[in-house]
């Protein structure tokens, strides 16, 4: 694994988790004749790390996560799953590992019971019984165990995907946008969820969300993705941090037009709305652009900054980058 | 090195999908039964109309309930393949350590059960209503049954390659499929009236051989053992070849990606 750990753009410095890469992937490629799906990918998800696969629709995270699962054979590159070849050892692998995503289903007409006893067999959990039990509770979704599938609500059925998941101890799981169609309160549950099998059992999460504020808070580290292709790979906090730039919002109700005159003379970056203009600025600029504000006697009744975060550098890199 | 545990949920699985499907659960019984009254009284007016006619009311009795072994074990490999890409649960089945030769194994395994469970029934119907008893076979009854189930199960494998390679759209295959033999399996009738090149293909249909041998138990009492031989040796040839094919289909699909099966 020596070589995967020096895998192309990670910085291992800064992942202050073990240095066990539990999953390495080196140069994985998926080609659908002429277009490239996943075009010489590389990265490595460590024991006990929650790592963001981040993209805009078509930037190849399905595929990815296919040819993880072994649904999909890559046409080049290798994985290895604790230090073993995928293609070699899959069956040994995937006892090991389990999946979630929002757009899968589970057998439309058993009940959520039937679903985890068959799932719980087919991985051979010894004690199914109590897991089923522990999760159906963890997931509370007690009231739904005898419900066929095909009647639950789309955040019941994710819930039950969830507890699926779960059920065979998994060291890794990949987890494709984990609480879409889960109401607010439910998804916190979630969150908290994963955080303590992330905590107490050192699990290791692939996670997949359109949520940025949800893969800031839950993921150690994000790879972005465009076309195909891995575009940034950095802590999130790190990632936000890329941008300089904060957003100054103002309020400026009588000295709007002279307001406008001055940012344009300064040469400084603004968005006009009626009154309310906010205003591009490096964050120590803010404290001199306000005093010269005073200064010229502009007086403005609201002001809020924005700091950038994870979805603003996202949004740049997917407009900016190709 | 298959694994039992993984094959047994796999059984429970497809068991689970029967009782919760009221199709699943009246198609061993409803369509056998049918069959068996049309053309059982069908045969009976035959019989009543001529003389000559006095064993085909067995002929026909016999070549439903025997059909139904080749029908029942082909049917139960293509619907259980296909209801993992209706369920959408044939990402979930391969993210899993199952191996495409467990896979296989519970399919053989579930549809010889339900094909036992439908004979049986048909049986039972078919000397309760036309007096026709299964067992004045013998023990020709093993072999026969035995060539008809691999007829099936090669029938199944080799549609069900095309149906986890093309998925869904092509599902009609899963029932139909198995239909293009039949004429040449003569079922009800001796090949000798097909068409010379139709007797031809026959002499390569394995079931075609067994359907001539009951007859010729029902006319002389014998069966000689060189149609069950040759069924045999063509029925293994056949089924190692489609499981060979659908092996080479499901890996094929799985280049593209399992996960455009149920998109």
């Amino acid at each position: 694994m020596a070589a995967l750990s020096e895998v192309e753009g990670h910085d291992s410095s800064e992942v202050k988790l073990s240095m066990n890469p539990i999953l390495g992937v080196k140069n994985l490629t998926k080609k659908f004749g002429g277009f490239t799906a996943a075009d010489d990918i590389s990265f490595n998800l460590f024991e006990g790390e929650i790592l963001g696969l981040l993209g805009p629709n078509g930037a190849g995270k399905t595929t990815i996560i296919q040819m993880l699962l072994g649904v999909m054979e890559p046409t080049a590159g290798v994985i290895q799953y604790f230090g073993k070849n995928f293609k070699k050892y899959r069956e040994e692998i995937l006892k090991q590992v389990n999946y979630s995503s929002t757009y899968i289903s589970l057998p439309w007409l058993f009940t959520v019971a039937e679903s985890l006893e068959f799932f719980a067999r087919l991985y051979e959990v010894d004690d199914r019984k109590k897991k089923i039990t522990k999760l159906v509770a963890e997931f509370e979704i007690e009231n739904l165990y005898h419900k066929q599938y095909y009647m639950l609500s789309a955040g019941e059925k994710t819930r039950v995907l969830l507890a699926k998941a779960f059920l065979n101890y998994p060291k890794i799981i990949l987890l494709d946008e984990p609480t879409a169609s889960l109401d607010v309160e439910i998804a916190v549950k979630v969150r908290e969820f994963l955080k303590k099998e992330k905590s107490q059992y050192n699990v290791s999460m692939l996670f997949t969300s359109h949520n940025m504020a949800e893969v800031e808070e839950m993921c150690d580290r994000v790879i972005i993705l465009k076309s195909g292709k891995i575009i940034a790979e950095d802590k999130p906090e790190n990632l936000a941090k890329k941008i300089t730039a904060c957003q100054v919002e103002l309020v400026i109700t009588d000295d709007a037009q002279k307001a406008e005159s001055f940012l344009t003379a300064k040469k400084v970056p603004f968005e006009k709305d009626r009154f309310r203009f906010i205003v591009s600025l490096e964050e120590k600029n803010i404290a001199d652009f306000l005093v010269l504000l005073t200064a010229e006697k502009i007086a403005y009744e609201e002001i809020s900054i924005n700091k950038p975060d994870l979805e603003d550098y996202f949004l740049k890199m997917i407009e900016l980058k190709t | 090195m298959i694994n039992v545990n993984r094959v047994k949920a796999m059984l429970l699985r497809y068991a689970y999908n029967m009782r919760h499907s009221f199709d699943r659960l009246t198609d061993m019984f409803y369509w056998p039964a049918m069959d068996l009254l049309i053309w059982g009284l069908t045969g009976f007016y035959f019989i009543k109309s001529s003389a000559e006619f006095s064993s085909l009311l067995f002929v026909i009795l016999s070549g439903l309930i025997f059909w139904l072994v080749v029908w029942r074990t082909q049917y139960e490999i293509t619907t259980n393949m296909l209801s993992e890409i209706w369920d959408k649960n044939i990402v979930n089945i391969f993210a899993s350590p199952l191996k495409i030769s467990e896979w296989i194994a519970a399919f053989m395994v579930f549809g010889i059960t339900k094909m036992f469970i439908s004979l049986t029934f048909s049986s039972i119907l078919a000397f309760v209503l036309f007096k026709l008893n299964v067992f004045l076979y013998g023990f020709y009854l093993i072999p026969l049954i035995v060539n008809l189930i691999l007829t099936g199960w090669a029938a199944g494998f080799f549609v069900a390659g095309f149906l986890v390679r093309f998925g869904n759209t092509i599902q009609t295959l899963a029932w139909a499929g198995v239909y293009l033999i039949a004429p040449f399996s003569a079922i009800f009738y001796p090949i000798t009236i097909l068409p010379t090149w139709a007797q031809k293909i026959s002499q390569f249909v394995p079931s075609s051989y067994v359907f001539e041998g009951i007859r010729e138990i029902l006319f002389t009492g014998h069966l000689s053992t060189d149609k069950i031989i040759a069924s045999l040796a063509l029925n293994l040839i056949y089924l190692i070849l489609s499981i060979c094919f659908f092996t080479f289909m499901f890996h094929k699909s799985r280049k593209l990606g399992l996960g455009r099966l149920i998109q």
